[in-house]
């Protein structure tokens, strides 16, 4: 929100300098995000009024013009096309500056001196956003009021600051002037001055022949409505429109800019109609059943029987705390006006613009919540000022239809409680002055305890956590010491899971490959492209960024192909990759949260092989204490069919590894030999066996011995090592396959596994005669299992 | 007799001399003091000396014997000294040629922002709590007292799988199981991943990363929060760094604060890292809300508490100075490289 500092200060003298103001608002809990002077650079430009126009004798598109500038007149040459006699405006003099910093002097113009320049909006470093095509591209006319010889920066309020201020949710109250003149004056501890209301007193209720008003919604707690006679629609004076410009507010004419100023000024969001267009004598508050409406941007909107209107009985004129209509518009014919402020209720406001998607200052305030006190008050305020300007006289009587007043809030507060809650020592009347500098009304009922009434429109304030808030804030929290917990000692630390997690991340950043972030979205597309039906357990979301991200992923293996995909084609030669993140699935227990399951993935291309990633996996494996894992054919069908193995430790699946079958290949657009592995996180842990236990060293020494097996080159290895392991008795200490061979030697269609055995009896030192018998056993297993014999 | 000997050693001592490695200086030990060396059978033939001769031609073949074993083993030890050399000599290399690759990767640098946070407060008696990130809209919103209307539980701010069922916009649901399922005393955080409807671009991404950090115990005051916080400051960012608590608002705390900490770049004088402001916004924090220790069954008029939240990309992008949130998604190998 945009605060002008000068219209602050009519509220609350500010000494100290913009910078140090911003600070203390900021540290009293009004952020402020940056200060602005609205036109630094300008100086030494005047008001002047240009008394003659004569023609250039050297040159048809200048004009010559005499200007008084209050105390002396001046020549000034120009090609603007929108002066003309009488016409007051901004002068830049010798030595002026204009907002782009450009010096202005005395300039020869074809033979003619012309001692200054003219100045545009642009010129004066206002904000073109806020003015007409046509004012923007020519000189700024002022009033005809204006004093001439005027410092433009004072005029204008070029030397404003304008402070942009980030307000949290729950402060609907500071969403005005006097909401943030409160909060100085408390942060500042001075003075709040008042506001002038219409307050004369009023002998009949002429307003009753013109209007009566029902509201039959409770969506609207409050409806406040004041008529007046339109004297003249102009434009609203120069000091009304130049507060409006430093709040971000394009000026339109007296009535509405009225409008405009009290909501800024006070927070209540106003509008008028024009009475004779309502077509009715009353005003009725409801919902409808019409279908369209065209509000005052002249825009057609879908409406509906959800939406809260303001009608004339029968159709609507306006969307309740949105806009209003086009056919109860102000316009230059309008004779009589019937001003609105009510109070709309927040959430009914905030569907309503949604829905509409038009947000404007009304909704906006609207949504964080206004105080049905502010409705009156500011009706006052506004009729006050639209006298005050000449725009209207009043028409006698106030309608007001306010079926329910809430009664003031009171919280209480026990100060030995704030005490020991905050970790300060305040006394009883530090804590009361600082709760009435923010317009608390405090009484106090014991030596320590506090009944506070909180001002209608702080609806954030209920309980006393609430005051200790206000009371911490106003004493600074950077006044509080900082202090170390007391209480029970804790030991915290990790979970061995998370222990494990760590390890395990540890071994595979050692093993030279790099953790990846991605996202937890997937869609049906780059599921498919895995080269699988999409599975039942899926959890689609219902609101997505998109088709791409519609789905949360049940697999970690489509984000490491994209990365591998994505660093492939950024000529990233090869890239060892793993990711432990949570994949998601259905649950199938009913009233129960979907499933999030942590899965480990590590992938690799460009310099590995499938027996590299194997051995990584294995030592992971061995590192987490699991024996004997099984690599068995099999996996799913993103892997290449002859590539693929499917991981057991003891008959519980851990997961599948494999090369990227081709046609994941192309989907994926990947390089053509990719790796993955993809582990359930949960049922590793499971597996692992992460207490070391230390055994004796031997004692007496290993017998090796080395047997090549000749077998049918599809039997896999491993299940020839589990033959070997399941045969060798308790003193086959390990195994070992050391040699693969396929070729002249041995028939086609065969292969040798040459194996390393080692043999070890922890009581004493073998001989031939302990390992002869389990040799043979071993070979004959292998004979009847495989057909295999010993190769000579 | 004597005169052959004297004889012998000379060849033998010329023999020695003349042996340059170390395999045919066995030979001339073999030639001469070997069972059928020309010592050993000159010996032999003492026999044949009177016994007057014998003890004198004895005691020389004996020093003989002496003296050219003296000369094999201190030829021995040059020869040995000599081959040693030799091989030194022939094995130099060049050391400053480059080493045999070994590839080690890194963690994320999210990661290894998170395990440094972690390491703070565990050494704080913190334990990890860990919540879903797929919750009870009740636990991301009503139980944290975040009001009914209110906008952040729209479908365009927040992602549903069901009507209850939302993307947790916050690590703080987590907060709330652990205040539901233990006792106090609590002292926990909880980094963990959470989604907001929010486009991909600089400094945005529906996927992002919180760590909720809360206390809960008998006496916890205000002071106590910041003097928690301003300390993990310091342990972060290093012990000159300041810290500002700023008022705030949040549904689940009150009082609410925002924790600036002085800018690590440039102390706190102003530069491009800190917008010149000297100060970086690090984390939101407060004590907890008597609503939400309410709903979580505990008693506020005998237990307070603070909880705190933070971004963890947004420390990450900040620590190491990273200038697009995207990075941190994209994974090309030559970013994740740079944190090792």
């Amino acid at each position: 929100m945009l605060v002008s500092l000068n219209w602050l200060k009519e509220f609350v003298d500010i000494k100290i300098p913009p910078y140090d103001f911003g600070e203390a608002l900021t540290m009293s809990g009004t952020k402020v995000e940056t200060l602005t002077v609205v036109s630094e650079n300008v100086i030494n430009i005047f008001t002047g009024k240009i008394t003659k126009i004569e023609a250039h004798p050297n040159a048809d598109k200048l004009i010559v013009c005499t200007v008084d500038m209050g105390t002396e007149e001046r020549v000034i040459v120009t090609a603007a096309k929108n002066v003309f006699v009488g016409a007051i405006v901004p002068v830049a003099v010798d030595g002026a500056v204009i907002a782009n910093g450009t010096k202005i002097g005395t300039n020869d113009f074809r033979g003619l001196l012309s001692y200054g320049m003219f100045c545009s909006i642009e010129e004066l470093g206002m904000n073109t956003d806020l003015f007409a095509k046509e004012i923007i591209e020519g000189i700024l006319i002022l009033p005809e009021n204006t004093p001439l010889g005027m410092d433009a920066r004072e005029l204008l309020w070029l030397d404003d600051v304008i402070i942009d201020v980030e307000l949290t949710a729950n402060r609907s109250d500071c969403q005005s002037i006097i909401g943030i003149a409160r909060e100085a004056s408390a942060t500042l501890d001075l003075p709040l001055a008042a506001f002038a209301t219409y307050t004369a007193a009023e002998s009949c209720n002429q307003i009753a022949d013109y209007l009566t008003v029902k509201i039959e919604d409770p969506a609207c707690p409050r409806y406040v409505a004041k008529m007046l006679k339109v004297k003249k629609i102009a434009a609203s004076p120069l000091w009304m429109q130049v507060k409006l410009l430093n709040s971000g507010v394009r000026p339109i004419n007296n009535i509405v800019d009225v409008t405009n100023y009290v909501m800024l000024e006070l927070g209540q969001p106003l509008h008028a109609f024009d009475y004779d267009s309502l077509q009715s004598q009353e005003i009725v508050v409801k919902t409808t059943a019409a279908k369209k409406m065209i509000t005052l941007d002249d825009k057609e909107r879908d409406i509906d029987e959800t939406m809260l209107m303001i009608t004339n009985g029968q159709a609507p004129v306006a969307i309740a705390g949105v806009m209003g209509g086009q056919n109860s518009e102000i316009t230059e014919k309008t004779t009589l006006i019937v001003l609105e402020s009510a109070n709309f209720n927040k959430s009914s406001v905030r569907l309503t613009a949604k829905q509409l998607g038009l947000r404007t200052e009304a909704s906006s305030r609207f949504e964080k919540g206004v105080d049905p006190e502010l409705a009156g008050i500011a009706a006052l305020r506004a009729t006050h000022l639209l006298l005050e300007i000449g725009a209207c006289e009043v028409i006698e009587g106030l309608i007001d239809v306010y079926p329910r007043v809430e009664a003031l809030k009171k919280v209480s507060l026990d100060i030995n409680w704030f005490n020991a809650f905050v970790g300060i020592s305040l006394t009883i009347d530090e804590i009361a002055n600082m709760l009435t500098r923010l317009f608390f009304t405090v009484e106090k009922i014991s030596d320590h305890v506090l009944d506070v009434s909180v001002p209608s429109y702080r609806l954030d304030i209920e309980l006393k956590e609430d005051l200790a808030e206000e009371v911490t804030r106003i004493f600074g929290y950077d006044m509080i010491p900082g202090t170390i917990m007391g209480g029970e000692t804790m030991v915290g630390g990790k979970t061995p899971v998370q222990k494990f997690q760590d390890a395990l991340k540890n071994i595979l950043v050692g093993q030279g490959y790099y953790e990846t972030l991605t996202s937890s979205f997937t869609s049906e597309k780059r599921l498919l492209g895995l080269n699988s039906q999409l599975e039942d357990n899926l959890i689609p979301l219902i609101n997505p960024l998109g088709e791409e991200n519609s789905i949360m992923r049940n697999t970690l293996i489509g984000h490491q192909l994209e990365v591998i995909s994505l660093n492939y084609n950024r000529k990233n030669p090869f890239a060892q990759f793993f990711e432990l993140s949570n994949t998601y699935r259905k649950n199938t227990k009913p009233g129960e949260l979907p499933i999030e399951e942590q899965k480990l993935a590590i992938s690799s291309y460009g310099s590995a092989d499938y027996f590299e990633l194997k051995g990584v996996v294995e030592l992971l494996l061995e590192q987490s204490g699991i024996k004997y894992p099984e690599f068995i054919a099999g996996g799913s069908d993103f892997l290449h069919p002859g590539r693929k193995a499917e991981i057991f430790v003891a008959g519980t699946k851990l997961g599948e590894i494999g090369e990227i079958h081709p046609l994941v290949v192309k989907n994926y657009e990947l390089p053509k030999r990719c790796y993955v592995c993809q582990l359930s996180f949960e049922a590793l842990f499971d597996c692992a066996s992460l207490d070391h236990k230390f055994t004796d060293l031997p004692k007496f020494p290993a017998s090796n011995r080395d047997l090549a097996i000749l077998l049918k080159a599809t039997i896999p290895a491993a299940a020839v090592a589990t033959i070997i392991r399941n045969n060798g008795g308790d003193i086959l200490e390990s195994i070992e396959l050391f040699d693969v061979y396929t070729g002249a030697q041995i028939p086609a269609d065969y292969k040798s596994l040459a194996y390393a055995l080692n043999f070890r009896h922890h009581e004493r030192t073998l001989n031939d005669n302990d390992i002869n018998p389990v040799i043979d056993q071993i070979l004959g297993a292998l004979k009847e299992s495989f057909d295999a014999q010993l190769r000579e | 007799m004597e005169l052959e000997l004297k004889q012998l050693r000379d060849r033998c001592l010329a023999d020695l001399k003349a042996v340059c490695e170390l395999k045919t200086l066995d030979n001339v030990r073999i030639k001469y003091l070997g069972k059928k060396g020309e010592l050993t059978i000159a010996l032999k033939g003492m026999g044949k000396l009177s016994s007057e001769e014998r003890p004198i031609i004895g005691k020389l073949a004996n020093e003989i014997r002496e003296e050219i074993e003296d000369n094999i083993s201190t030829q021995k030890q040059s020869l040995e000294q000599q081959e040693i050399e030799a091989q030194i000599r022939e094995e130099s290399i060049d050391v400053s040629l480059p080493g045999k690759k070994h590839q080690a990767g890194n963690l994320h640098p999210l990661t290894t922002t998170i395990n440094e946070l972690k390491e703070i407060f565990l050494g704080m008696g913190f334990s990890i709590a860990e919540g879903p990130e797929i919750e009870w809209a009740k636990y991301n919103f009503d139980y944290l007292n975040v009001p009914h209307d209110h906008s952040a539980r729209d479908l365009q701010d927040t992602f549903y799988y069901e009507d209850d069922i939302v993307l947790r916009t916050q690590t703080s649901p987590v907060q709330v199981r652990v205040m539901q399922e233990q006792k106090p005393p609590l002292r926990i955080i909880s980094p963990g991943r959470v989604y907001r409807s929010d486009e991909i671009d600089a400094t945005h991404s529906p996927v992002f990363h919180q760590m909720e950090g809360l206390v809960i115990d008998k006496g916890i005051t205000m002071s106590d929060l910041k003097g928690t916080l301003d300390l993990f400051a310091k342990k972060l960012f290093g012990e000159q760094t300041k810290t500002k608590f700023r008022p705030h608002q949040f549904y689940f705390t009150e009082p609410s604060a925002e924790m600036d900490v002085t800018c690590f770049k440039c102390g706190g004088v102003g530069c491009k890292v800190c917008s010149n402001t000297g100060w970086i916004e690090i984390l939101g924090c407060g004590m907890v809300h008597p609503n939400v220790l309410q709903f979580c069954g505990i008693d506020p008029e005998q237990y307070s508490g603070f909880a705190f939240g933070m971004g963890l990309d947004r420390i990450t992008m900040i620590k190491y100075g990273i200038n697009d949130l995207r990075l941190l998604f994209e994974n090309d190998l030559r970013f994740l490289a740079q944190f090792k």
